[in-house]
């Protein structure tokens, strides 16, 4: 077990390794000059040769990464030209919205999916499972950032159920004490009821638009998982016990489709921070995605570099843990035969 | 569905040394019973008017090739038939219960209660997922009012009958930690947990080696006698039969072609495909290297029914008489008492009948 547990462990701290490498380089590679970027359109050759040396642009790419890699070390994740904030800052501040946004969505795409495919399962009727292939199909078919701006269309100028583009609270309203940054959690926690209403009513559309995908993915898995499950012998031999077909499946289906569940949906919440760009682009979320969004295209490298690594990070983190849970959810791993 | 003939009339036993009572009805009673699967390519008869009677205590086996319909026929008795198959037509009545045509909160009250099913597969037939003790009070309990602690020392006790070593502390393990013939040991005891008065056995040590095989046999002969349950063994195994049954229905083609004694059957086979089925047998004494025995051609498709005998286009007598192939044989006695649907069967009186 520890060694399983060490091995693993190797394995999430090399793929860091790789991943911080590979963004390193890449980002050093693609087409364009962010000191001349910085520098603006009408600084001289001077102007930008002295900021490429202090940026370091000029070191070789080893010292360059040696340089990154120290400072990231020390906690120092660069400086962002394009915001004159340094990034360990920014990501302070945008992490929460996005964190926010994405455990709600990723709750709302797990909840909605068990629900959905476990009526289509055990629905003698076929509607059901026809009815939710074609939701997940849709949903996985339709560009978050189209459905967004359909969705504020729709819901918020024409129907105004909900806000428009305003960010995570109406203009005016007081931010709650930060706590853990997200603004649901901390104004329930000081007991501020009128902003926690005014948050939660701003993150429920976009939440819900970028839990489709997920929904999608995930429906499908577990409809698959569970129907599968159906025709194993122990399902027939509970049956032949005298077992009802709801104790069977509460018992002995969906236990194993929730198992197959929990690897899948811990790699998508990984990949929520990155997968909400576009969703908080449009809905004005200060969140990591539309930072990251507008770092693109500023080439603001040091902040780019920091999400893709956060990314990774992540990644293999929440991999890493799922993988830890799944041992430990499952007899057949956690126990060995005798 | 009660009004179904009487298609094919069920052997009388005799001799089979056990105390036979007189004239109770029978715990398990089969009429004219259909299953069919549904599918894209056509509907798969498997299971074709089939009639038993089978008495407390009795050891019937169903022999036949795979695909003859033994599974079809063993689901359909505990309405277990697995979609896209459905028992089409017939009645099977336990105790006296019709069980045809239950929902599902009545079925559920006559399976593990009335009729036991041990499965061919012990290690599939486990919730990976589940301790043994949890699985086995699960079983006690659907039919039992009891609390769990007495449930859990009724399932221990089960496990100890039927040869698990320390079965109190086993009760904590999961399927993985047991070996396939104590997995089946376990199968065993959930199925008799409940006291069922018929349990059937589809092909109960197939997935074992051979030297499980034995013990699981005999585990479930012992079981049987000491508690009186009727017993349907499903095999393919003549070998079992032979050990372990005293009457046997062959089956062909979704029909039961000889319904027979033991004894008799081993003395003199009736149908052909009986006769064809023992010559498959190999004796390690006298076998001879080379090929193995086998009936030529293989089982007919099962989704169409022609009008002749089924087995015709395989049999040494039929395969040349023009009645085989157009007119389908009906049951009838020969002088041992056999019944069997064959124009042309053996007798051991005479020739050929």
């Amino acid at each position: 077990m520890t060694s399983t547990l060490l091995k693993r462990l190797g394995v999430a701290l090399a793929t860091i390794f790789g991943a911080s490498i590979f963004t390193f380089v890449l980002l050093r590679k693609v087409p364009g000059d962010p000191a001349r970027a910085i520098a603006g359109d009408t600084a001289t050759e001077e102007t930008i040769a002295a900021l490429r040396k202090s940026m370091g642009l000029d070191d070789n790419l080893f010292v360059q990464y040696g340089n990154y890699m120290g400072s990231l070390l020390r906690g120092d994740f660069g400086f962002s030209y394009s915001t004159g904030n340094s990034v360990g800052t920014l990501l302070g501040q945008r992490l929460p919205a996005t964190l926010e946004l994405g455990l709600l969505s990723v709750i709302i795409a797990i909840v909605a999916a068990v629900l959905a495919a476990s009526f289509a399962v055990y629905s003698r009727r076929r509607w059901p499972d026809q009815a939710v292939r074609a939701a997940s199909s849709l949903a996985m078919g339709s560009p978050p950032f189209w459905i967004a701006l359909l969705a504020l269309m729709v819901f918020s100028i024409q129907l105004g159920i909900f806000p428009g583009p305003e960010g995570r609270l109406s203009p005016g309203m007081l931010k709650p004490p930060n706590i853990t940054g997200m603004f649901t959690v901390d104004s329930l926690l000081a007991g501020q009821w009128g902003t926690f209403a005014n948050a939660a009513w701003h993150l429920i559309l976009p939440a819900a638009i970028v839990a489709m995908g997920p929904f999608a993915f995930l429906s499908r898995l577990y409809r698959n998982q569970l129907r599968g499950t159906l025709r194993e012998t122990f399902v027939a031999v509970s049956r032949s016990h005298g077992l009802r077909r709801l104790p069977v499946y509460n018992r002995h289906v969906a236990p194993h489709g929730l198992l197959s569940l929990l690897p899948a949906a811990s790699l998508l919440f990984a990949d929520l921070l990155a997968g909400s760009l576009l969703v908080e682009k449009v809905f004005g979320w200060p969140g990591i995605g539309s930072m990251t969004a507008d770092a693109i295209i500023q080439k603001d490298f040091a902040v780019v570099q920091a999400v893709l690594l956060l990314a990774a990070v992540l990644y293999v983190v929440v991999s890493l843990l799922a993988d830890l849970l799944m041992t430990a959810a499952d007899p057949r791993t956690r126990v060995g035969a005798r | 569905m009660q009004s179904n003939a009487l298609s094919l009339p069920v052997p009388r036993l005799a001799g089979d040394g056990g105390p036979e009572p007189e004239r109770n009805d029978p715990v398990l009673s089969v009429r004219g019973l259909r299953t069919d699967f549904v599918t894209a390519v056509g509907t798969v008869h498997a299971v074709r008017d089939v009639s038993f009677d089978l008495r407390k205590g009795q050891r019937l086996a169903i022999v036949g090739e795979s695909g003859s319909g033994k599974s079809a026929m063993a689901m359909s008795l505990m309405g277990l038939v697995p979609p896209p198959g459905r028992v089409v037509g017939g009645s099977v009545r336990l105790n006296g219960k019709e069980i045809v045509g239950l929902d599902d909160a009545g079925i559920s009250r006559v399976r593990g209660k009335d009729i036991g099913l041990v499965f061919q597969d012990p290690m599939a037939a486990l919730d990976p997922l589940k301790t043994i003790g949890s699985q086995f009070v699960e079983t006690i309990r659907v039919h039992q009012d009891v609390p769990v602690k007495a449930a859990r020392k009724m399932a221990a006790d089960l496990l100890g009958e039927v040869g698990v070593n320390d079965a109190a502390r086993r009760l904590s393990d999961y399927p993985h930690q047991y070996s396939g013939g104590m997995r089946q040991r376990v199968l065993i005891a959930m199925a008799i947990a409940n006291d069922p008065s018929v349990v059937v056995a589809d092909e109960p040590t197939t997935a074992l080696d051979v030297t499980t095989q034995a013990q699981v046999l005999d585990l479930l002969a012992k079981i049987c006698d000491e508690r009186g349950n009727a017993l349907v063994m499903i095999t393919h195994n003549l070998g079992i039969v032979e050990e372990l049954c005293d009457s046997v229905n062959v089956m062909y083609a979704g029909r039961f072609v000889e319904c027979t004694s033991t004894e008799a059957l081993f003395a003199s086979p009736g149908h052909p495909y009986s006769k064809a089925l023992l010559d498959c047998v190999i004796d390690p004494a006298n076998a001879r290297r080379g090929a193995l025995p086998a009936i030529p051609g293989s089982p007919p498709d099962l989704s169409v029914d022609e009008p002749g005998c089924p087995f015709a286009p395989r049999c040494p007598i039929g395969r040349d008489q023009e009645r085989c192939a157009i007119e389908r044989p009906q049951p009838r006695t020969l002088s041992n008492g056999a019944v069997v649907r064959c124009h042309f069967a053996y007798d051991p009186q005479g020739e050929t009948a």
